[in-house]
Order: structure tokens, then sequence, then C-alpha cells
């Protein structure tokens, strides 16, 4: 396993699925927003500014070679989100380039395609549309999305209708029903019910097995150790650890423990 | 300009079910659903075709058609306008987490109104043919204004939708900016009933040129003259190309600020 780990993170076996070289994402973080054009004015007169720039993303640079499973830890708001949707086009870089090789399937935040007004079949498909599938592959793989998602009749109704869990069953089954290369996976397995975790896990071990390259944020640190062939620490927009799973995690536990301490 | 129309072609799929949505949504949970795109004109049709034969009757034979016939293109404007300039402020929390095209939102916007456009051409013929008025085969001409249409709708509601991004004002503006624009348009008169020595005024209105067409093809069944038909397609191109040039400056800022 380890040596398995070793060989991939050297790169040279595989192509890279993703690069990120340099990569700087600032955010203009607004204090008192001028939301319109008379507070836009007001403050223009006054000559105040009530911003401050925050980088997320601090010049990290990062390349992950196709196929392998790659975990990102690190406290919250540390950047591992903002990292992911860089990767999903989300963001442009503010400095630096982020380049792909393959197709994507963010499973960021599920369902942000949804709309409660549309039923679910309708759903899959202008979800699908929305992640660059064409509709005849979503025609085709709607049956198998609904198995997956365990819907039932509800498919017709509005999605409005549905429980949280079915929601989400939805949602990840059109996000992985699609057959991507590369998956990006974000806290997303800390909802629904333990079966379905279950499932959701058996199907991104399915990919993994499948050769598919999969960028995992999570703050379950066993999953990590278990499932990854490689974890990466990010804290405050950089990167401070790359390596073996076990050891990466461990180095974060003991940076972070006097946090958690001190916040309980 | 080019990246326009690849987007488009390339995102028909998803631009075609964005308009869908729209057209379902806004006629969602009502019992006679999607007829309500032809009755809403059509009722609202009945209704001026009684004010202005009856209580307000001006010197124009058929004022209903008269109207109607610029009115429709111009709710068509307005109507587009208004939906798309909150596109991208609507879909806020999607383009926060989806990479998806920014523009497939106006455009959709201007592609669901069209196609109430060409519903609402139904009643249109209907009361055509209520009133007695002749059917002029100037009505296959409409094609041509339309698509100058369009192509002008399309470039305000780039500029618009992008410009609302950062000044939520602007939606606001806009609705001033529409009524007034509304009625310096000779939409419920003729461009004859402007004095003279204030008509070049009037002719600097960019909407002027295809809403005569419009008006020219079913009431009066003329085409126009080329150089109406020119200055329509000028108008509306130039509006395309710095609306979308705008709207691609800033996209990639639209992120931040929705």
């Amino acid at each position: 396993m380890n040596l398995s780990s070793m060989f991939d993170r050297t790169g040279l076996s595989r192509n890279i699925a993703v690069r990120l070289e340099n990569v700087t994402q600032r955010f203009r973080v607004i204090q008192e927003r001028p939301d319109t054009l008379r507070e836009l004015f007001a403050k223009f007169l006054r000559h105040e500014s009530s911003y401050h720039d925050f980088d997320a993303i601090r010049n990290l640079s990062l390349a992950v070679p196709s196929g392998q499973m790659l975990g990102l830890i690190g406290r919250n708001g540390s950047g591992k989100s903002t990292l992911l949707k860089l990767v999903a086009g989300v963001y442009r870089p503010t400095a630096g380039r982020v380049s792909v090789e393959g197709s994507l399937a963010p499973l960021i935040e599920l369902g942000a395609g949804f709309h409660h007004e549309l039923t679910g079949r309708e759903n899959i498909l202008l979800n699908g549309l929305l992640m660059g599938y064409s509709k005849d592959v979503m025609k085709a793989r709607e049956q198998s999305i609904i198995d997956f998602a365990d819907i039932g009749e509800f498919i017709d109704a509005p999605i409005k209708q549905y429980s949280s869990g079915m929601h989400t069953r939805l949602a990840f089954a059109v996000a992985t029903e699609v057959d991507p290369d590369i998956l990006l996976v974000d806290e997303i397995l800390a909802v629904g019910d333990s079966a379905f975790q279950q499932k959701c896990f058996t199907r991104i071990e399915q990919f993994r097995r499948a050769g598919k390259t999969i960028l995992f944020v999570s703050h379950n640190m066993i999953q990590v150790t278990d499932h990854c062939d490689r974890a990466v620490l990010i804290d405050k927009g950089s990167l401070i650890a790359d390596g073996v799973p076990a050891e990466v995690v461990s180095l974060y536990k003991s940076l972070s423990m006097p946090e958690l301490t001190s916040a309980e | 300009m080019k990246e326009l129309v690849q987007s488009t072609y390339r995102y028909r799929e998803l631009i075609w079910a964005l308009a869908l949505k729209e057209l379902k949504l806004r006629y969602k949970r009502s019992v006679l659903g999607f007829l309500w795109a032809l009755l809403n004109p059509a009722l609202m049709m009945v209704v001026l075709t009684v004010v202005f034969s009856t209580i307000m009757r001006f010197g124009i034979p058929h004022y209903a058609i008269f109207l109607l016939s610029v009115l429709l293109p111009w709710t068509f404007f307005s109507q587009s306008l208004g939906y798309a300039v909150d596109s991208i402020v609507g879909n806020g929390e999607l383009i926060k987490k989806v990479s998806v095209p920014k523009l497939v939102f106006p455009v959709a916007a201007v592609v669901s109104n069209s196609v109430n456009l060409l519903l609402s051409l139904i009643p249109m013929a209907l009361l055509v043919l209520a009133m007695h008025h002749p059917f002029y085969a100037t009505w296959l001409y409409l094609p041509i204004p339309m698509l100058a249409l369009v192509l002008f709708t399309l470039g305000m509601t780039c500029f618009f939708a992008a410009a609302n991004v950062f000044y939520r004002d602007v939606a606001h503006i806009l609705q001033v900016v529409l009524s007034a624009w509304f009625y310096f348009t000779p939409i419920i008169y003729a461009l004859d009933f402007v004095p003279p020595h204030m008509q070049w005024l009037f002719k600097l209105n960019p909407l002027i040129y295809v809403i005569n067409g419009f008006r020219l093809a079913i009431y009066y069944g003329q085409l126009p003259r080329w150089q109406s038909i020119a200055a329509s397609f000028v108008c509306g191109l130039t509006a395309l190309i710095i609306g979308c040039a705008i709207f691609r400056k800033y996209e990639n800022e639209f992120v931040f600020y929705v």
C-alpha cells in the first residue's frame, strides 16, 4: 500500500489528471458592501475602502496523477473547498494555472442545480445538462440513476416533496452515474443514513478500482487513512504536508489537538 | 461574438432546458397551465380592443391591430429584459457551485420569451380575422424583424444582467427606463403624430426601426424600406456586440458578487 502510493506520488508512471501551478485564489472580503449606488457614492466621497483581500489559496502547487485517490485534510476554512472549486472551474484563479485532464464530476454541494418545483426526472436532465452532459447521455442513464437513488414512484413528483435523504441520494446518483474521469468529493458522505453512506462509499471504491482520479475532502480521518493513496494537509491556503495518509493524518492530529481541547 | 455563437450552440440543450423550465414554472400549479401563454395575450387583446373601439376612439381604423402589432414585440423586449436582469443574480447559488457558462442564463430568458412572442402571434392572427382586417402576405416577412429584435434584446439583456450583478440598483433603474422608453417609442401612436422638427430625436431610438417592421407587415401590409431594415440590424448587432463584450469582460467576477 505504502509502496504503491510512493510510486504514485512520483507521477512518472501516469499522466497528471489535475495540476495546480502556483495557484492563488484571492477573495475580496467586503465589510460593508456597497450594494447600491448611493452607498457607493457615499463611500467614494469619503475615500473609504471597506474591504480587505484575503487569500483562500496561497501560491499552492499540486499534481494529482490519474488514478490516485487523494485525501485533502485541514481545519475548517483552511481552503480545501476553495481548492476543489478551483479544480471544478467555479473560480478562475487570481494567479497561477489550474489544468484538468478528463471529465469532472463535482460532488461539492450536492443538488446545487436542483429546482424544487421540478420533478426528480426533470431535475436529472437539467442537472446533467448543467454538468455538461448531453440530453442523450442523461436519458440513457436515467433509469440507473433512479435505481441507485432508490426514489421509486416519487421520481415524477416535484422534489420539494422529497425528504432530505431522497434529495441527497438523487443528487449523488446524478453526479456519479455519468462515468466521470475525475471525482471531486467534498464532505458529502456525512449526510444520509448509514446504509446510504455505505452505498456511496462502495461506489467511490468502485471508481477507485476503475482507475479514476478522486479528490476527497473529509474530516473523517479513518476514511482518509483507509481509502486514500495519498493525503495532503492544507492550512491557511498552503500545503503544509504531503505524503502517506497515516503520517499526514497523525501530523494533522498533533497540530490540531491543542485547538480541539481548548475549544472544548 | 464568435464565442457567443459557439457557446450558444454547444449548450443549446441546456439553454432550451432552462427556457423550458422557466416557462413551466411560470404556469405551474395553474389549472390552465401552458394555455395561459395563449390566453394572456388573447385576453389583453380583448380588453384593448374593447377600450379603443368604444371608449377611447382615435382616428385610426382598427386601432387595436395598429397597437398590438407593435405591443407584442415591445412586450417581448420588456419582459425579456425584466426576466434576464435577474438571471445571473437569481442563479447565484448555482454559479457559486457549478462551473457553467454564465451566458446561458440571459440567453435562456430571451429564448423562453421568444416562445411566448411566437405563441402570441396566434391570437394576433385570430384578432385580425375577427376584426375583418386584411390578412396580408407580408406576415411572411415577420421572421426578419423578429431576428433583428432578438439580437437587440440579447445584447441589452447581457448588459443589464451583468450590470445588475455589481449594482442591484440596475434592476430598479431598468423599470424606469423601460416605462420611459415605452412612451418615447411610437407604440400607442405613430411617428407621424410627432411634430416634424422633433422626429429626428425619435429616430435615434434604436427600437423604432425594428418595431416599425412589425407594424408595417401586420397592419399596413407593406415592407419596410431597405434602409430601415438595415438600420434595425445595425442596431441589433451593435447592441449584441457591446452587450456581449461587457458580459464576457466581467463574467469571471460574477461568482464573487452574486
